[in-house]
């Protein structure tokens, strides 16, 4: 064969080939070569010092902001531009000083989260109806365009209180990030109406300070280590990351031999891992059990009577505000000397379960060992009447007189900090008027009907409905808001809000209700300091390690454009990146409140600086050791177990001048419950922040969102572990999987919040989204979200 | 015979063969980028050559009448249809990247954009927006592959030919014949488009057609020299 018939051949012979050859030999490619035109591959440029650099792997060290109450240290492993690994603090446990700052599950997934296929990567806009989920990409130029113009129009059409910028916690514990970058640019063009609290602790926020005077009543956790008894009221450390070495010190405080009481609906991690003792109770009665505790406490006289002389108001008739009937004070309460009801525990026990043996037996525990720390979650105060829930803890601690002591702990919210850094990123929002974060779907249906019962401040009535919202990383328009099928129904009609931006990293249930829809940006992508909710004595370096993908953008730049728009960029900017923000926090922390604060280099060297003291925190121990000179910062000075500012408006029923037990709508006596037969409560699960990562596949591995249900109620329904249940009310249903087990008190049903509503055609959600179920009805004084209470019923599906 | 002349023939025998791969690596390139405008399907529509290619491949009937019933709506619809596909917003049908296809997690970025990203390097080429989007889409290694065709369009030396051949070879079978497959198969199953499914189907068998076509061909080349 010569060589020339080879290749003859075998082109040209074989039928199949042969047609494929000419047919393409046919094609008229270069006239339509155009759409090629643009060649994405061109010349590299052989950068002659990264060239060698080529192979090395650089580990730079960063920080995730999400809202978990943590802040641990992420190390990127970074090659060629490329996140090729990540791990965390590899700082040896022992010195509690320094505590190692150890990513949770959820860390260990981020590098999946960076390089999800599913990221958001270019703007886009809607182009559907609103909420259908139709969208197409755009430019940026567009985008900012849009947004520039929208926010002027509907700023100029209906007035600045129309803009808001919605509650959102995807990017909550930086310098910067994407919500006060919106209040920025809206502060710099007229304003926008204010939301104040938030819906982790809204109640207690509330609440605390009319018997404290602050929400800050926390001491710092190494102030454990002293603790004799420790109960933890509905909180639940190992699941939800409270503080990253929040569960290092508790430990320790175990070891150290403190009897650990957990009181919560479910048998939690937390009591696994900590607990001598589980007390399961039936939500929303948390303070039935309060009120008897106090009873055994006072009635068998182990109550801190001279503390509670000198530091309290209203625990007695001797010690009662002006003008008010001794009848009303505390005691009476608990003895029933008013209202004829003694605060028994066999009265207890007939609302919240607890078996008065068991109750008189914590109520002694905790009076007789001293010191002693009842640690009050949120969970609790997210219900009906949490205000009494967080007044009713610290009613507690007073009581027993454990409040400005080493060890003890005085309850209500708990807040302490003592660590801080500059914020050099602010704006200033010329308009004051403002409402809870928890009635902004009231403020877009009837704003201009709320008032100072619907906790309006600022202003004795709005001028317009909210038109504008910003959404930047948040979730809480859509899927953590309450009754989803209220707000999607609200949202879906583009009359009311007239334009609504979302930044996200993902498609959540949110974004679909975006008209111009951002890619956002990871904090794999930018610069940022994290620092963790209140309880921490650190901050974590939040490196840059990868440029942004795709076309995502960091929200800053995103807005400085816009204002750039406007004419405002200087004023935005004020001619810093988010890298200048960094270095100047840095400076200005070293230069006003912590001389040894690390230089920037050094500090993005170390990626964390431990701030260290001397000794714990205690929480009021300047007013306790000197009252005269440190008064408690409430009207009386004092610590107002009687509040007078209560008392005087005026409605004893829903808001009591001392902290009761209200029986709860949607509450076991509710006479709805027998329609409604289970309490529905959610927690935060371990393999999510909030909403954050729902989508995420190795974390829902590792744990599945399924519905806990007890084997009682379960043999009643016919369900089984792994059956597929239809949960409902009268405000939704939702399809979820069940998971039987006696972790759950009977008559409760518990769902891990934060799952993304994903309805199907019929408008069902298929994923057990709990807020589809949960309810707007505020709470009595705070105004506040009461997600946790929840009557339901289930049926096999 | 010379080695020159040899060489010469070779590359001039050679040369309708390279054409023809080079047009519908392009085809198939215009078939997968954004159809925007219309402006590019109309290009096929009129100088795709479809007629033949209905006679020889099903993808190919399917194409010539999605073509030949084309209108200003249907352009519309397969630029819905395409950002569903391969844009978002939300989770993509069929995600475009090789490393989705070939990590145990599904994952942009992994270890094969980093071995795309090294044959870039190694012609002489990088992607313009490195490091910013992954090295590995479809319609960049499309691209190179173009580019490797061209070259050897323009290259007259036969050992450097086998060369660029044996590139090609590698680059298929390592990369494109290993992922192709599975997202077609996504794009076959979910897309009621029939622009996107005959280009699918005609970009499976093409990428598997063409392998063989340049293993043999590789085969009978040491015998020529
Ligand atoms: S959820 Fe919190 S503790 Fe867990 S990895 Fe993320 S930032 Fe760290």
């Amino acid at each position: 064969m010569s060589d020339k018939n080879t290749l003859k051949d075998l082109l040209s012979n074989k039928m199949q080939r042969r047609t494929f050859l000419k047919w393409s030999g046919a094609i008229g490619v270069p006239v339509i070569a155009g759409g090629i035109g643009t060649k994405m591959l061109v010349d590299h440029k052989e950068e002659t010092k990264t060239a060698k650099a080529k192979d090395t792997e650089k580990i730079i060290s960063t920080c995730s902001i999400n809202n978990c109450g943590g802040r641990c240290v992420i190390k990127a492993h970074v090659k060629d531009g490329m996140v090729v690994r990540v791990s965390t603090d590899t700082q040896e446990s022992g010195d509690l000083s320094t505590p190692p700052l150890r990513a949770c599950v959820r860390g260990r997934n981020y590098r999946n989260m960076l390089y999800d296929p599913d990221r958001l990567k270019y703007p886009m806009k809607r182009v559907g109806k609103r909420g259908e989920g139709k969208f197409k990409r755009i430019s940026w130029e567009e985008a900012i365009e849009t947004i520039a113009s929208e926010v002027k129009r509907i700023g100029d059409k209906y007035g600045p209180e129309s803009r808001y910028v919605n509650y959102a916690s995807g990017q909550s514990w930086g310098l910067h990030g994407g919500k006060n970058a919106a209040r920025k640019l809206l502060s710099l063009t007229g304003g926008f109406l204010n939301y104040r609290n938030d819906y982790s602790s809204g109640a207690g926020n509330v609440a605390t300070p009319y018997t404290y005077g602050t929400n800050n009543t926390g001491s710092s956790f190494d102030s454990l280590l002293h603790s004799k008894y420790i109960i933890l009221w509905g909180q639940n450390p190992s699941e939800m990351i409270f503080s990253t070495p929040y569960r290092e010190y508790l430990m320790q405080a175990k070891k150290n031999g403190a009897k650990i009481i957990v009181i919560d609906p479910r048998y939690t991690d937390t009591a696994i891992a900590f607990a001598d003792e589980w007390i399961p109770i039936l939500p929303t009665t948390d303070n039935a059990l309060m009120d008897a505790m106090g009873y055994v406490i006072v009635k068998e006289k182990l109550h801190d009577q001279a503390f509670l002389d000198k530091y309290c108001i209203g625990f007695d008739g001797d010690h009662m505000p002006v003008g008010v009937a001794k009848s009303e004070s505390l005691k009476s309460y608990l003895l029933g000397e008013k209202d004829g009801i003694e605060k028994t525990p066999e009265w207890a026990e007939r609302i919240c379960g607890v078996p008065a043996g068991k109750i008189q037996e914590i109520a002694r525990e905790y009076a007789k060992s001293k010191p002693a720390a009842l640690i009050q979650g949120w969970a609790a105060q997210r219900q009906a009447y949490g205000e009494q829930f967080m007044r009713g803890g610290a009613q507690l601690a007073c009581l027993t007189g454990n409040v400005g002591k080493l060890g003890g702990w005085a309850a209500g919210t708990g807040y302490w900090s003592r660590s801080d850094i500059v914020y050099p990123f602010s704006y200033e929002n010329p308009v004051k008027a403002s409402i809870p974060c928890f009635l902004w779907t009231k403020a877009v249906e009837k704003g201009t009907e709320m008032t100072e019962a619907d906790g309006l401040e600022g202003t004795d009535k709005l001028t317009t409905n909210i038109k504008l919202i910003f959404n930047m990383a948040g979730n809480m328009l859509i899927n953590q808001h309450a009754d989803i099928n209220k707000t999607t129904k609200l949202l879906e009609d583009d009359s009311k809000v007239e334009f609504i931006v979302v930044s996200d990293i993902f498609m959540t249930p949110s974004a679909r209700y975006a008209d111009i829809l951002l890619p956002g940006t990871t904090f794999f992508e930018r610069y940022d300091i994290g620092v963790p909710w209140c309880f921490g004595d650190y901050v974590v370096f939040g490196d840059k390690t990868i440029d942004p993908l795709f076309e995502c953008r960091d929200e800053y730049d995103v807005f400085a454009e816009v204002a750039d728009k406007l004419g405002l960029k200087e004023k935005f900017t004020e001619g810093k990146t988010t890298l200048d923000l960094v270095k100047e926090s840095v400076e200005r922390t070293r230069k006003e409140l912590t001389p040894d604060f690390p230089s920037f280099e050094e500090f993005r060297r170390n990626g964390v600086h431990h701030f260290k003291y001397d000794s714990p925190l205690i929480g009021f121990k300047e007013q306790i050791d000197d009252l005269k000179k440190h008064p408690f910062e409430t009207p009386s000075c004092k610590i107002e177990l009687f509040s007078k500012a209560l008392w005087d408006m005026n409605q004893q029923d829903e808001i009591p001048a001392i902290a009761k037990y209200i029986s709860s709508w949607e509450g076991p006596q509710d006479p709805i419950i027998n329609k409604f037969p289970l309490q529905l409560i959610s927690w935060h699960y371990k393999r999510r922040c909030h909403s954050t990562y729902d989508n995420q596949a190795w974390l829902e591995e590792a744990a599945k969102q399924e519905m806990w249900m007890n084997p009682k109620d379960a043999e009643k329904r016919g369900i089984k572990s792994g059956d597929r249940v239809q949960v409902y009310n009268e405000r939704g249903s939702i399809y979820i999987d069940v998971k039987v087990t006696p972790r759950i008190t009977p008559g409760v049903a518990g769902i891990p919040q934060g799952a993304w509503f994903t309805p199907d055609k019929d408008g069902l959600d298929q994923r057990g989204s709990v807020n589809v179920l949960t309810s707007q009805r505020p709470t009595a004084l705070a105004k506040s979200n009461p997600q946790l209470t929840n009557l339901v019923e289930v049926k096999k599906a | 015979m010379t080695t020159t002349t040899t060489t010469e023939t070779l590359h001039i025998q050679l040369q309708p063969f390279f054409l023809s791969r080079k047009k519908y690596f392009q085809l198939l390139h215009l078939l997968f980028s954004v159809p925007a405008t219309g402006e590019l399907l109309v290009g096929i529509q009129n100088n795709g050559n479809l007629q033949e290619l209905e006679e020889i491949h099903d993808g190919g009937k399917i194409l010539r009448n999605f073509f030949e019933h084309m209108t200003a709506e249907q352009i519309d619809r397969e630029n819905e249809e395409y950002q569903r596909l391969f844009i978002g917003p939300g989770p993509l049908v069929a995600p475009p990247w090789e490393s989705y296809y070939r990590s145990r997690e599904h994952l942009l970025f992994e270890e094969w954009t980093y071995q795309i990203r090294e044959q870039y390097h190694l012609f002489g080429l990088q992607y313009k927006n490195e490091n910013n989007e992954p090295d590995d889409h479809l319609l960049l290694e499309l691209e190179f592959m173009i580019y490797l065709v061209d070259s050897c369009l323009q290259e007259t030396k036969t050992d450097r030919l086998v060369e660029l051949i044996s590139s090609q070879i590698h680059f298929l079978e390592n990369h494109l014949t290993m992922w192709i497959p599975y997202f077609c198969k996504r794009i076959i199953e979910q897309t009621n488009s029939q622009l996107y499914l005959g280009a699918s189907m005609l970009l499976e068998d093409l990428l598997t057609f063409d392998l063989t076509t340049l293993l043999e061909v590789r085969e009978a080349l040491p015998d020529v020299r």
